[in-house]
């Protein structure tokens, strides 16, 4: 991050009440329900939710869902490292497009990357952990690609050099060094993606089987089906705290790494030797292939019924009865999501700004701004179950009003504005609010000549994102969502659950829109994009 | 006639499509130090990374001991290189970095160990082994670095103006000390600089880049 640390001294008083909005938005939205949610479970099982931890069933799920989150995981790794590699070190004809299409699974929302899957594979790889795992990684390779890639671009490779020249065959240097140099990276990286994985929702449902169960389809499975709420209670106690465990793992791992000096390298040309420049290539190259494939899938199944090529599954998108519970048409549902789209982006852009502009200001600022990362660690159906009970239910019923899926929408996407929007106000040098003082301007315009041009930027950013994030949301709104008016996610999810090639489909067409709409959102951002606005995109997808 | 440790026929210099010289011939004797002049940019460092094998050459051949290593490998050259910064592994010790090189060639973790302590005292380190890389001040963390290059006996030690970064006491200094320990490990030495008086300090022959071969 360029520019000084700022300096405010003179700041206007009601920039010192900025913590207040967010510090209340969160008291309302996330500690209230989720004390309520405990308190309910508490007051009338305690001693269930005791021995629901004590039961062996809850252990058994934790094991699976351990074993999944590993492999998928490791597979990750495994396809992540040599692309990270590829593309942000190495100068090549099409390295651009090469980067953002690594991106391009991370922001598609799971439902649709699952049913990309299912149209890709679902007729060689049967349901269950092997598709799982495998669209597991497919999500998370712009997470290990661009955590690792970032601190592997700052290699000048003189450190491998000296090994080679020390007696390292290429391999060696790689493990002895490369490996050690990339280590908090990749440890940080696999941190997310295990998080990632084990607290998966959308894809566990569409791909899985039995045997791949996560903690968080056991909420809904306890809570929806079985109605043991008790059990669903202490599902989400033991799957907080490995969450926790984990994260607090890796933020450790990546403090505990030895500093190098950092000077800025730019990008090598390709290797000169034949067989590692083809290798090179070739992995840029598959990349895109794995990447576009599943998309090209799903492309191909809404233009495609048993037989022939059809547009009817696009046709019957405004119908009530394109294969539905007719419930509302598929158009319908793509107007309700981005009716709450729209007001995610506002909530989250206003609390979350708010908040990242309380962390440049001394006082009670940062530990709201560490508050706001919270929700991060919550499982979206915690948080759904503990705001259906708080505010979905006599004497404060707000479900009728439409609000309560964009204000969960909101909690989800608060972290990211706010990772997104502190950086870049860090990044602006605090002196010039100074300087528009001694010029004249009053506390607030000195504020503003000072902070106003990035604020502008990042907070249109934070708010499209905001929005991509509310467009694929699938967790919090299945149990905030009324039937009538689903949003595109659990319209898809629907769909699929019934037999028949239309409704797939509809919902492979339903998905390509879906993909759409979010892919327009993140061109949105990177279009806001400056050069102080894609560091913290990087971090925000981390 | 004295047996070449280093040979270096019609050698062609680039980087990255750019020739910096062609047709050079230079030879160095074991326990010889050669200083190379010449100015910023002038290809001084492409030379002794093309001789290490860090980049290909372009054309012609090198010798090492009268084997030719112009295709060879980096790790099978026997040529060591120390850069202008320490470039100290940070995940490891003191120790751990002399050491390094000794692994690598078969040496047992002990021995390497022992070896490691050795240099360290012989280059004035004594104590500083179990130390972490970044407790180092510069001309300490340069001299570790110089211990790490030469603890595998190689037969051609390319240093890549080593002392820029460190102010000119120290500079002074070390170049008369690294000077001194060269010839006692008898290993071959080119020193590529810009500095006429640190080239005159520190080698037995001074050689302009520019009278080396031809300019592209």
């Amino acid at each position: 991050m360029g520019g000084s640390a700022p300096t405010l001294t003179a700041v206007p008083t009601w920039l010192r009440w900025t913590w207040a909005a967010p510090a209340l938005f969160l008291g309302v939205f996330l500690v209230y329900p989720l004390a309520v949610l405990g308190v309910t479970v508490m007051s009338d099982s305690g001693t269930s939710v005791v021995s629901a931890l004590l039961s062996t069933s809850i252990w058994q799920v934790t094991a699976l869902a351990v074993t999944q989150a590993l492999t998928s995981t490791a597979l990750a790794l495994l396809v992540g490292l040599p692309l990270a590699n590829v593309v942000s070190r190495y100068r090549f004809r099409g390295r651009a497009v090469a980067q953002a299409l690594v991106t391009v699974p991370f922001v598609l929302p799971t439902v649709v990357v699952a049913l990309a899957f299912r149209s890709l594979l679902g007729s060689g790889v049967p349901q269950g952990f092997v598709l799982v795992v495998i669209a597991h990684a497919y999500v998370n390779l712009a997470v290990v690609a661009r955590i690792v890639g970032a601190q592997w671009a700052q290699h000048s490779g003189d450190y491998e050099s000296v090994a080679r020249t020390l007696g390292a065959t290429r391999w060696r240097a790689f493990v002895d060094v490369t490996l050690p140099s990339l280590r908090s990276a990749i440890v940080a990286s696999a941190a997310v993606v295990f998080v990632f994985s084990f607290s998966s929702l959308g894809i566990v449902l569409l791909l899985g089987d039995p045997s791949t169960r996560t903690l968080e389809s056991q909420i809904l499975r306890q809570t929806s089906v079985l109605l043991d709420f008790p059990g669903a209670a202490a599902t989400a106690l033991v799957q907080l705290v490995l969450i926790s465990c984990v994260l607090l793992l890796g933020a450790m791992a990546s403090r505990r790494s030895p500093a190098r000096r950092i000077r800025p390298v730019g990008l090598r040309p390709l290797p000169s030797g034949r067989v590692p420049r083809i290798a090179v290539l070739a992995t840029a190259a598959l990349g895109a292939v794995i990447v576009l494939a599943p998309v090209t899938a799903l492309l191909v199944a809404s233009v495609r019924s048993s037989d022939s090529w059809t547009l009817n599954w696009w046709a019957s998108l405004g119908s009530v009865d394109a294969g539905t519970t007719r419930l509302g048409s598929p158009s319908a549902a793509i107007v309700t999501s981005l009716a709450y789209a729209a007001m995610t982006a506002l909530v989250a852009a206003v609390v979350g700004g708010l908040a990242a502009v309380a962390v440049i200001v001394p006082g009670r600022g940062r530990i709201v701004a560490l508050l706001a990362v919270v929700p991060l660690g919550v499982s979206a159906a915690t948080l759904g179950l503990g705001t259906l009970l708080a505010f979905g239910r006599p004497p404060l019923d707000l479900r009728a009003t439409g609000l309560l899926i964009p204000l969960a929408h909101a909690l989800v996407a608060v972290p990211l504005v706010v990772a997104v929007v502190a950086p870049g106000l860090r990044s602006t040098d605090g002196r010039l609010m100074s300087v528009a003082a001694t010029l004249g301007a009053h506390p607030s315009r000195a504020f503003l000549t000072a902070y106003g041009p990035v604020l502008r930027v990042v907070i249109l950013g934070s708010a499209a994102l905001a929005g991509a994030v509310s467009l694929g949301e699938f967790g919090a709104a299945t149990f905030l969502g009324r039937a009538s008016s689903p949003t595109v996610p659990i319209q898809i999810v629907r769909l699929l659950g019934r037999p028949g090639e239309q409704s797939l489909g509809v919902a492979a067409a339903l998905a390509v829109i879906l993909v759409v709409m979010t892919l327009v959102l993140v061109l949105v951002v990177d279009r806001l994009g400056t050069g102080r606005m894609r560091q913290p995109s990087v971090a925000a997808t981390a | 006639m004295i047996p070449s440790r280093l040979a270096v026929h019609g050698l062609a210099l680039g980087y990255e499509g750019r020739v910096f010289r062609r047709g050079i011939d230079l030879t160095i004797a074991p326990g010889e130090i050669v200083a190379i002049l010449g100015p910023s940019g002038s290809g001084k460092s492409t030379l002794l990374s093309t001789i290490a094998g860090v980049v290909p050459a372009l054309a012609g051949a090198i010798e090492v001991d009268g084997r030719d290593v112009t295709r060879a490998p980096i790790h099978e050259r026997a040529v060591g290189l120390i850069f202008q910064e320490p470039l100290l592994f940070p995940h490891l010790d003191v120790a751990g970095n002399v050491a390094y090189g000794l692994r690598r060639h078969g040496m047992s973790r002990s021995q390497a160990h022992a070896r490691a302590v050795e240099l360290l005292d012989w280059l004035g380190l004594a104590g500083y082994g179990s130390r972490r890389v970044d407790e180092l001040s510069g001309g300490q963390a340069q001299r570790v670095a110089l211990a790490r290059a030469l603890a595998p006996r190689p037969a051609v030690l390319g240093l890549d103006e080593p002392f820029s970064a460190l102010d000119s006491d120290l500079r002074q200094r070390l170049s008369v000390e690294v000077a001194a320990m060269l010839r006692k490990a008898d290993v071959a030495a080119i020193h590529v600089t810009h500095d006429a008086q640190e080239a005159a300090t520190i080698a037995d022959r001074v050689v302009e880049l520019s009278s080396l071969g031809l300019a592209p």
